[in-house]
């Protein structure tokens, strides 16, 4: 008869192993801690690395280069701030989406013709900020981060001014390279 | 740390857990055939880990599903291996399971005291089974499309509630997001989660009435758990993680095109279900309806597994289980084999599997290099040339013509002829050119200088067909055969064919000579060669207009009516002008056989597509 154990669960005291053999079942456990050590680091290592990929793997860039804005002459000539959408191809992971609103920003036109144009993210943590006719200012409702129409913070809450980005006008369009950029460090450093 | 290990112990009983774990009692020693279980517990392990990843990067919607796995197997860091190990750890749990069910089995280790623990292992059976099912359609490929599709209808073919239960299951009347969502979340939730519960009973049950030891080994010296037998089953598991690994560096976890209700697929389920499948193919099976095969008989067998302990309790018993699994093994095996065997020798059944694997890579191809569009891949596919252009030439051209010998996807065409009562298929005969290499340099030799085999097929195209197969052009390349394929004219045909092929202004073709392409025109206009001359040459018959500059120069006005119009020929437009209207008098005029595809019969896009695939208009797929 191959059944040997008894009805009853097993002593929870039992003896420790064969006596007499220690050296061999110090190999025994080390060898068998190894590889179960093994057996279970690969597949984990493997999960870990792929779940690395963000920063394992060069992505292709999104969006880059001047995308158009607005026309020039949408813009106010008293250098009230426009809020206006960017739109671009974009792949997001495995999509390629055409012509997606990728982001807004605000722009100015100067009394001497230059665009200013400002990334619309607050600089403290990443709110949108609006702007206020009657105040004449940039404010975020997240923190009452402030801003003045040139960007520049009206209170101790943002790190840094609004960030400002590049902008042209080829045929009376205004075109922006848009960019995000690190929230809540002094420094504007580029997000890509 | 020693005072913080007692704190822990004190506050936990940790160490009693561990000791009871580890010092379990072996009874006649550690044993290399006591394995199994923890080698499928293992594989459940490694099922888990990797599925918990793969899980952060799928996305189980019909626009998505395919898409993020595509992700995961082509462009995320290591993900092919993650899925690679997944996809062969799922096999060799199947594997696993059969070689732990058999053991409990031959080692009569199902009998009293262990029914329950039996029984449990039934049960996480049909969740391994379950898992694998659910886990095939994930991925929402034309495979695990359609082999799914399968099982589901299989329950859909219950008796009473088999319609409800399919719905509930596909979480509509038809296949749709709400099919993926389902699946996925008792793949990835309820299945596991009943796994670790029964598997934790198994263990439990397992623990209290411990191991069944083999006769031969009574009375041997007992060992603990720890530390031998925990090495057997670590070095075990080790042999599992070599073979997938193995298998994992080596091949790459399948992924077929994009599900697609609109295409066909050689559909068959995986390895392990291919006995189910030959099994309800047979008539003396199928003739009793789906719901008997697939699950009647099958309910029946694994009801007398079920009361195997019953059965067991005897010795003779014992024996009828041993033999009744060896039986049902040795019918799987046979019925594996003869469904491996068969689909290897049909031809028909290879041919579909080579067109959907052509499909595979070409979604792959054009998806690194178009991106996905957001209504998914199955859209590169569906408006690629290289795709779409074989399957329009089999339904529309194939009747009359062949591509290769075949229909363009790999099909013969075959008819059903009745010898004497038996029933054979044989080649159906084509009525019109082959067309393989249509308005290449080869095609435009062939038909300069062997006109009559070319068109051989036209013999069979009656009075009309023979007509032009032995008619004027015919006659011409007999006259100048000989000239034409004298060694000190070689140079001279090839300027008359690079002339020729030129026209259809293709970019797949390479590039072409155009001191050649001089040359020829020269050829084609006067019929000079360079050692003797044409009989007539081709502007005496052929009208063509080149292109000069931005202007066009006409080099001959032909012969009129029914002397195809050659400006462009072989290129997109003239092929598409020709297929709208091959009885037009730019082209066979009266004289024609072929059928005119109007946009009744063949949509603007529909020739579009396959006069862009005929004329090597699409994306090029890497060479290797």
């Amino acid at each position: 008869m191959a059944n040997s154990s008894s009805e009853s669960p097993p002593s929870t005291h039992v003896a420790e192993g064969p006596p007499g053999e220690p050296r061999r079942n110090f190999l025994t456990s080390l060898l068998a801690m190894i590889t179960g050590g093994i057996v279970g680091l690969v597949p984990a290592i493997a999960g870990g690395l792929f779940f690395l990929d963000p920063i394992l793997r060069k992505r292709a860039g999104g969006a880059g280069g001047l995308l158009r804005a607005a026309d020039l002459s949408e813009l106010p000539s008293d250098g009230t701030p426009l809020r206006v959408v960017l739109r671009s191809d974009i792949t997001d992971a495995w999509t390629l989406y055409r012509n997606r609103v990728i982001g807004s920003v605000y722009l100015r036109l100067m009394p001497n013709g230059q665009i200013l144009a400002f990334n619309d993210t607050c600089t403290h943590l990443g709110c949108k900020v609006d702007y206020q006719a009657a105040d004449k200012q940039f404010f975020c409702p997240c923190h009452q981060s402030a801003f003045d129409l040139d960007g520049k913070p009206k209170n101790e809450t943002p790190p840094r001014m609004l960030d400002d980005l590049v902008a042209e006008v080829k045929d009376g369009v205004v075109f922006v390279e848009y960019k995000n950029y690190r929230t809540g460090t002094p420094e504007k450093v580029a997000v890509q | 740390m020693k005072d913080l290990l007692e704190w822990l112990d004190h506050r936990t009983g940790y160490k009693l857990l561990v000791h009871e774990a580890l010092n379990e009692p072996i009874p006649g020693g550690a044993r290399w055939r006591y394995i199994t279980g923890s080698m499928l517990t293992f594989a459940f392990v490694v099922q888990v880990i990797t599925g918990f990843f793969l899980w952060t990067a799928y996305s189980p919607s019909t626009q998505t599903a395919w898409e993020s796995v595509y992700y995961i197997q082509h462009e995320m860091a290591y993900g092919w291996l993650v899925r690679g190990i997944h996809h062969f750890a799922a096999q060799a749990m199947m594997v696993l399971l059969g070689l732990h069910f058999l053991q409990v089995i031959w080692d009569g280790a199902y009998r009293a005291p262990r029914e329950v623990n039996f029984w449990l292992g039934l049960v996480l059976m049909q969740i391994v089974i379950a898992l694998s099912l659910t886990g095939y359609l994930l991925p929402w490929d034309q495979k695990g499309y359609y082999a799914t599709k399968v099982a589901t209808n299989i329950a859909g073919a219950s008796p009473v509630i088999g319609p409800q239960i399919q719905q509930i299951a596909q979480g509509g009347a038809a296949y749709g997001h709400h099919t993926l969502t389902r699946f996925f979340a008792l793949h990835a939730g309820l299945l596991p989660a009943l796994m670790v519960v029964f598997l934790a009973l198994h263990v439990y049950v397992f623990r209290r009435h411990g191991i069944t030891v083999p006769p031969h080994a009574e009375g041997k010296p007992a060992d603990t758990f720890w530390p031998k037998q925990v090495l057997f089953d670590a070095v075990g598991c080790l042999v599992v993680l070599g073979i997938v690994l193995y298998f994992a560096l080596t091949r790459p976890a399948e992924l077929t095109a994009p599900a697609d209700p609109g295409e066909d697929f050689p559909a068959r389920p995986e390895w392990y279900f291919l006995f189910l499948f030959r099994f309800l193919e047979f008539k003396e099976i199928s003739r009793f309806g789906v719901a008997f095969g697939a699950i009647y008989i099958p309910t029946l067998l694994m009801g007398i597994v079920f009361l195997m302990p019953f059965i067991g309790r005897k010795k003779w018993g014992h024996y009828f289980n041993r033999g009744f699994l060896l039986a049902i093994l040795t019918g799987i095996t046979i019925l594996t084999v003869m469904t491996l065997h068969e689909d290897n020798h049909n031809q028909s059944h290879q041919a579909k599997l080579r067109f959907a694997e052509r499909d595979a890579h070409r979604v792959v191809v054009l998806a690194k290099r178009e991106g996905i569009p957001q209504n998914g891949a199955r859209e590169l596919l569906v408006n690629d040339p290289f795709t779409q252009g074989p399957r329009l030439f089999a339904r529309n051209c194939s009747s009359c013509h062949r591509f290769d010998g075949h229909d363009a996807t790999g099909q013969l065409i075959l008819k059903t002829v009745d010898k004497d009562g038996v029933k054979t298929k044989v080649p159906e005969l084509e009525t019109a050119a082959d067309l393989k290499d249509f308005g290449s340099r080869e095609w435009i030799t062939r038909v300069l200088t062997d006109y009559e085999t070319t068109f051989k097929p036209l013999e069979n195209a009656g009075e009309k067909g023979k007509a032009i197969q032995t008619g004027e052009m015919s006659n011409w390349c007999k006259e100048n055969q000989k000239v034409l394929t004298d060694p000190a004219n070689a140079e001279s045909l090839k300027a008359l064919v690079e002339f020729l092929t030129a026209q259809g202004g293709r970019n797949d073709l390479g590039a072409f000579d155009e001191k050649l392409v001089a040359q020829g025109r020269e050829i084609f206009k006067g019929g000079a060669l360079k050692s003797g001359a044409l009989s007539s040459s081709c502007a005496d018959c052929h009208a063509m207009t080149v292109a000069k500059g931005t202007e066009t120069e006409s080099l001959s006005d032909g012969a009129g009516a029914g002397y195809p119009k050659l400006t462009g020929y072989g290129g997109r437009e003239w092929l598409k002008a020709f297929l709208r209207a091959p009885g037009h008098a730019d082209f066979y005029g009266e004289k024609n056989t072929m059928m005119e595809f109007t946009e009744k019969r063949m949509s603007e896009r529909e020739i579009d597509l396959l006069v862009d695939w005929m004329t090597g208009n699409y994306i090029p797929n890497p060479s290797h």
